[in-house]
């Protein structure tokens, strides 16, 4: 197994990438974090899986303050792409006044794949609110960043 | 000492505990008994100060009125609940909470300290190697999630342990570190709530109990 692909974006005013997973023996995960304090970043992530490879995409988009981020992860799977089996996942924290704006899509030609996604935005809820609280944990925003810092 | 007097708490409108009378004095573990939804977890909820329970009444804590405070500062003066159902926090790594955690009972203690004792606490709950890297209880079982809870109470000193069946999903072979850990509460002069119901935890350590039945005590 190949080593995950782990990148954070900070601040950027756009993103594109292009990512190629190659074969079964060869299962590629992306671990892609956008964090967004200001500014406006589109981000677009194509992946375009070959014949038989196995693949993971996380997204993470981090936004606060009132920057704004709109994503759009695309995986294209060719005609001839039989055996492909890939999961895309996006999980969005809008804080403050920002805004994400995010979106899985797929384009699939070939009958033999297996492919997922998801797509979750959202920030803490009252529950998870109040187990943090009850471990007097208060700084939640600045935990996650940092968490997300660290990937 | 924690005293609760005529405690009332409710939820929505709808009445659930009624009237609670406790004492409790350091080294006790209280365990408390009775049916489903009998008023157990919304007993020790309502002691850490969860916000949506309405309460009367009154707990106070080494003479310090417990109402008065917010739940987060009732968990910084040694408060510590280990939840029934402990939630997953997506992004959230593990080790950055747990030394959030640490923090506020060893504000100078350095990063790689906490990391140590982390880390430590985790292989005698055999949890797994990555368990530090991973999101907060990401892919965990029911049983891990309850290891969580208890290594937090593992690694904090709490005055008041409140434990929300802390056995359900666990292992037999990892009750031990569940009477472990109210041993080493009491015996540092904590006291201990106790709901569980399973037998053997039941029998093993409380001093006393208290029974409830319809939101109040038998």
């Amino acid at each position: 197994m190949a080593k995950p692909y782990n990148k954070v974006y900070t601040n950027e005013n756009g993103i594109s990438l292009n990512l190629h997973p190659q074969d079964v023996e060869n299962h590629e995960e992306y671990n892609i974090t956008v964090i967004q304090e200001h500014g406006h970043c589109p981000v677009s992530i194509n992946i375009h899986p070959k014949k038989d490879s196995l693949s993971k995409v996380n997204v993470r988009i981090y936004a606060e303050n009132d920057a704004s981020v709109d994503c759009i992860l695309s995986c294209y799977v060719a005609k001839d792409a039989s055996g492909v089996d890939t999961d895309m996942q996006i999980r969005s924290w809008p804080f403050d006044k920002s805004r994400i704006q995010a979106r899985p899509e797929m384009f699939v030609l070939n009958n033999d794949i297996k492919a997922a996604h998801g797509n979750a935005l959202g920030t803490l809820s009252q529950e998870d609110r109040y187990y943090l609280h009850s471990k007097g944990i208060t700084n939640y925003k600045d935990i996650l960043k940092e968490s997300l810092y660290e990937k | 000492m924690l005293r609760i007097k005529g405690l009332k708490a409710s939820i929505n409108g709808k009445p659930i505990l009624d009237g609670i009378d406790i004492e409790a004095n350091p080294g006790d573990c209280i365990l408390v008994t009775g049916h489903n939804g009998s008023g157990k977890s919304t007993l020790l909820h309502t002691i850490m100060g969860r916000p949506d329970i309405e309460v009367e009444g009154e707990i106070a804590f080494n003479d310090v009125d417990v109402l008065e405070l917010e739940c987060f500062e009732r968990s910084r003066n040694g408060f510590f609940i280990a939840h029934q159902s402990p939630p997953t926090l997506d992004g959230v790594n593990t080790l950055s909470l747990f030394s959030e955690f640490a923090k506020f009972d060893a504000p100078d203690a350095r990063k790689i300290e906490i990391i140590r004792k982390t880390k430590g606490v985790f292989e005698e709950l055999s949890l797994p190697t990555d368990w530090t890297q991973r999101d907060f209880n990401h892919g965990a079982s029911g049983g891990e999630r309850k290891k969580n809870e208890l290594a937090q109470a593992k690694l904090k000193t709490p005055n008041v342990l409140l434990l929300d069946e802390p056995d359900s999903g666990l292992e037999q072979s990892s009750r031990s570190q569940v009477t472990d850990l109210i041993k080493s509460v009491c015996d540092n002069g904590g006291i201990v709530f106790l709901v569980t119901h399973d037998q053997l935890l039941q029998d093993s350590y409380p001093t006393k109990k208290i029974e409830l039945s319809n939101g109040q005590t038998l």
